[in-house]
């Protein structure tokens, strides 16, 4: 119960601060970071559905995000339409692809699941870069500037804030409705042993698809927002392996498998990104990768479980370190 | 007849683990399973539980014909199965564990936890207990109710009393009479004797992936055979010990 209480009051703090970070940090720069954050944190927590959750690791998340991030830019600059007209389509197509590797990935245990999401990605990133129909290695450009409100080019990062974060509390929502169902008891049952699982009656090959579906939806829309906000998309920075392993590492961090723990991954992982690009520039594009292997090294040597499991071991010490002193 | 595994073989490339075993089950046996390691009894308890198909043979279940169905369809035509290696879900708490079993008839979340939470007094666990935190003969009685939330019609027992203390041991037996007792058939593979001869009215001996004899516990200890490929050593085994 008190743990329950715990949790809530936490949600309540994070949810509080949220709302208020742009009120309070007016900077552009900040509201920026901001916006950044909540975007990996949405990344991160569509594809913990999956990778969390069900165990299910894909390295090849980024080729929905690309999906979701192409589809708006393609709309906008074959038929003129507003670039958010493309985010069904996104969805649409990432629900498909996933489904296609599902489908004979998910018959097989191991990783042949993170193998094939691997391979498939890479594969679209090089096909996008020789397709002149998505602008091929020079990518799309969306409009310059916004013809009315749909386009949704705005000065200011404010309202790209709150629709990140509006999309952020429905996918945590999602996501805390599922840890109560039947749904997300299977999930993490098939992580835990899918045999037993399905021992017990779990049709997990159709759980895991439907996890992967619906995580594909939402790394989609993440890419839809990532080109709303920037305008832009090329094969790297939509079905680039970084940006998969970004996903990976923003939930490993906090702690995969957890309702708060990509936003704990990506409060962290966020500013520090953003600090050493401001303090090497240019010159220190490299340091991403450095930084992802050296937290990888940390995560699988001293928290496996993510800083999540780290929390409830500490508070209770810190508790009676407090009332002793 | 509740079971009908009839001519049942499994091979792996050259190697036949079971060899044309049958078994049949009526409703509200308990059949006791038994025989060297390496046998083929676990083999055979996947094969009926639908984690191995069958290379030969033919396992009709409730009348069902079950010989290629997934172990998810097994389950929902009530087989419920324990490991020799437990398999609890370690970082659920036993609550969850039994949960998951009880989804499979109650699809609502009030409802499966209410029957989990009947289920886990039944057993005597600790309902808020992590599954990691509990040692093997907790994770033991675990798997048996987790199994059991799945309102099986037959369980299949794989030495789920194995390792225990001779209390732990009488406990386990009481409970295995208990879920008998609410009309569940069993058929239980176990290399201890004293819980064959206590649980069972039959018997089926497994040597090689065949079966050797059957009958009534009392009957088989004496086979000659069972006492060649199973007893015998033992018993030859413990003298030697003493």
């Amino acid at each position: 119960m008190r743990q329950t209480f715990g949790l809530r009051a936490i949600a309540l703090l994070l949810a509080a601060g949220l709302l208020l970070y742009p009120v309070v940090f007016t900077d552009p720069f900040y509201r920026d970071v901001g916006v950044t954050f909540l975007l990996a944190a949405i990344s991160a927590s569509a594809w913990n559905i999956v990778g969390g959750y069900a165990g299910q690791v894909s390295v090849g998340h980024s080729m929905f995000f690309g999906l979701g991030a192409y589809a708006p830019l393609l709309v906008y600059n074959l038929w003129g339409w507003p670039p958010i007209a493309g985010v069904p389509f996104g969805i649409a197509l990432a629900i498909s692809l996933a489904l296609v590797i599902g489908m004979p990935t998910f018959r097989l245990t191991g990783h042949y699941f993170s193998m094939a999401t691997l391979a498939v990605a890479e594969l679209i990133r090089i096909f996008a870069g020789t397709w002149g129909l998505v602008g091929a290695a020079i990518g799309l450009q969306g409009p310059a500037t916004g013809r009315a409100w749909w386009d949704l080019t705005f000065r200011s990062e404010l309202p790209y804030y709150y629709i990140f974060l509006g999309v952020l509390a429905l996918l945590l929502a999602t996501t805390a409705i599922i840890e109560n169902r039947r749904f997300g008891f299977y999930l993490r049952a098939i992580k835990a042993s899918e045999r037993a699982a399905r021992n017990l009656g779990v049709p997990a090959r159709r759980i895991k698809m439907m996890a992967l579906a619906l995580s594909a939806a939402f790394t989609s829309v993440a890419g839809s927002l990532y080109v709303v906000k920037t305008g832009f998309i090329d094969p790297d920075s939509g079905f680039g392996i970084l940006v998969s392993v970004q996903m990976v590492i923003v939930a490993a961090l906090g702690g995969a498998g957890t309702l708060l723990g990509p936003l704990v991954g990506a409060l962290i992982l966020v500013p520090l990104q953003t600090a050493t690009n401001t303090w090497f520039g240019g010159s220190g594009s490299g340091l991403t990768y450095i930084l992802y292997g050296g937290i990888i090294v940390l995560i699988a040597r001293f928290e496996p479980g993510g800083l999540s499991e780290l929390w409830p071991r500490l508070l209770p010490r810190l508790w009676k370190r407090a009332h002793a002193a | 007849m509740l079971l009908e595994a009839t001519n049942v073989s499994k091979a792996f490339g050259d190697f036949l683990a079971v060899a044309g075993a049958d078994l049949n089950v009526e409703d509200g046996e308990i059949v006791g399973l038994i025989g060297p390691n390496g046998a083929g009894k676990s083999t055979f308890f996947n094969c009926l539980a639908g984690e191995t198909t069958p290379t030969g043979g033919r396992i009709v279940f409730a009348d069902q014909d079950l010989t290629r169905a997934p172990p998810e369809a097994h389950a929902r035509a009530g087989i419920g199965r324990t490991y020799q290696v437990p398999t609890t879900f370690e970082d659920m708490s036993v609550l969850d564990n039994v949960m998951v079993g009880a989804f499979l008839r109650h699809p609502h979340l009030e409802d499966a936890r209410d029957h989990a939470r009947r289920i886990v007094d039944m057993t005597g666990l600790r309902a808020d207990q992590r599954a990691r935190s509990l040692g093997t003969p907790g994770r033991k009685r675990l798997e048996i109710a987790r199994a059991l939330a799945t309102e099986p019609r037959l369980m299949l027992l794989d030495e789920s009393l194995a390792g225990l203390t001779p209390t732990e041991l009488h406990e386990a037996i009481a409970l295995v009479r208990r879920i008998h007792e609410m009309g569940t058939t069993i058929v239980i593979v176990e290399h201890i004797m004293e819980v064959i001869m206590t649980l069972t009215k039959r018997v089926l001996v497994f040597n090689q992936g065949h079966v050797i004899a059957s009958g009534p516990p009392e009957a088989v200890v004496k086979d000659e055979a069972v006492i060649e490929a199973y007893l015998g050593r033992r018993h030859r085994r413990q003298d030697g010990n003493g």
